[in-house]
C-alpha cells in the first residue's frame, strides 16, 4: 500500500516538487492559509448560530461560507501533498487517524445542516436566536474544525512506529 | 492563530466589498474573541521565543513575521477604534478598503513567515557559539 501511494506522488510530481527546498514549507504555508480561511468562515459562521454577533443576518454571513470550501479545498490539495509524499509518516499515525476522524463528523454535521436546518436558519431574522438543532449543529462543527488544527499540529510531534498501528 | 486570522479575514472581506452592506457593528463584535485568541497567541509565542531564543532572534524570518503581524493588529485595532467614533461613516472613507487589502496580506505574510521559520533557521541553539 504504502508502495503504490508513493508510487502515485513520484509519478505525478509530487514527491519531486515536495523534496525541493521550498516544496513542503511552500504547501504548509498554503494549508495554514487555507485553514484561516475556512475558521474565518465557517468558523465565524458556527459563532454566529452560538448567539455571537447579534445583528448579523445569517443569510449575509452565510455568502462567505463559499470561501471557506475553497479554503478546505486548498487544504485537502495540500494534504494530500504531504500524505503521498511521505505516507508512511500519515498512515500509522494515530494524531492523523484522529484528525481524519474529526473532518468525516464535521462532513457528516455539515450534511445534517444543508439537509435539515439550513433554510430554517436563513430564513431567521438577525436578532433572533436559531433554533436549539441549529446551535448544536454550530458547536459540534466548531469543535470539529478546532479538534482537526490540534490533531493537525499533533501529527509532526507525535510519530509512533508502525508497529504501534492497531488496525494495521 | 486560526481565529484571529480567521476573523479579521472575515472583516476584511466585509470592508473591501466582497459581502453585501449590512451593518458593521455586530460583526465587530468578533473582535472580542479575536483579542482574546492574540492574547493566546503572545503567550505561546513568548513560550516559543524563551524556548530557542537564539533560533527566532538569528532568523530574519523571524522579524518579517513579527512586523507583518503587529502592523496588521494595528489595522484592526485602527478600525475598531475609527468604528467606535464614527460609526458607520467610517468604511466610507477611501483609506479603509486599502487598509483592508493590506491588512490581508499582512495576514498572509504572517502565516506564511510563521511556516517557513521552522525550515529557516540557521542557528538552534545559542551554545553554538561558545
Amino acid at each position: 500500500m504504502l508502495e503504490s501511494i508513493l508510487g502515485f506522488s513520484q509519478a505525478t510530481g509530487i514527491y519531486a516538487f515536495m523534496n525541493t527546498p521550498w516544496g513542503w514549507p511552500l504547501a504548509e504555508s498554503i494549508h495554514f492559509i487555507g485553514l484561516c480561511l475556512l475558521i474565518g468562515t465557517v468558523g465565524v459562521f458556527d459563532l454566529r448560530l452560538l448567539g455571537m454577533a447579534p445583528g448579523v443576518a445569517f443569510a449575509d454571513l452565510h455568502r462567505l461560507v463559499p470561501l471557506g470550501v475553497a479554503g478546505y479545498f486548498m487544504n485537502v490539495i495540500t494534504g494530500v501533498m504531504f500524505f503521498t509524499t511521505a505516507p508512511d509518516q500519515y498512515l500509522f499515525n494515530p494524531a492523523f487517524q484522529t484528525k481524519l476522524s474529526f473532518m468525516l463528523i464535521a462532513g457528516v454535521n455539515m450534511l445534517v445542516f444543508y439537509t435539515t436546518t439550513s433554510a430554517e436558519v436563513k430564513r431567521t431574522s438577525a436578532v433572533l436566536v436559531v433554533p436549539v438543532r441549529a446551535r448544536a449543529i454550530g458547536a459540534i462543527s466548531l469543535a470539529c474544525w478546532c479538534a482537526v488544527i490540534i490533531c493537525g499540529r499533533l501529527i509532526t510531534y507525535y510519530r509512533p512506529p508502525y508497529y504501534w498501528c492497531a488496525w494495521c | 492563530m486560526a481565529f484571529v486570522v480567521g476573523i479579521n479575514i472575515a472583516i476584511n472581506l466585509r470592508l473591501v466589498g466582497f459581502l453585501p452592506r449590512f451593518p458593521l457593528a455586530p460583526l465587530f463584535r468578533f473582535y472580542r474573541l479575536h483579542w482574546l485568541a492574540a492574547a493566546v497567541i503572545f503567550l505561546s509565542g513568548l513560550s516559543l521565543l524563551m524556548a530557542y531564543p537564539a533560533k527566532a532572534l538569528t532568523n530574519p524570518v523571524f522579524y518579517l513575521k513579527l512586523s507583518a503581524l503587529v502592523s496588521a493588529l494595528l489595522i484592526s485595532r485602527y478600525f475598531q477604534k475609527m468604528l467606535a467614533l464614527t460609526g458607520e461613516n467610517f468604511e466610507l472613507e477611501r483609506l479603509v478598503p486599502r487598509l483592508a487589502y493590506l491588512s490581508l496580506v499582512l495576514w498572509i505574510v504572517t502565516v506564511t513567515a510563521g511556516r517557513f521559520l521552522a525550515y529557516t533557521h540557521s542557528v538552534l541553539l545559542a551554545s553554538r557559539f561558545y
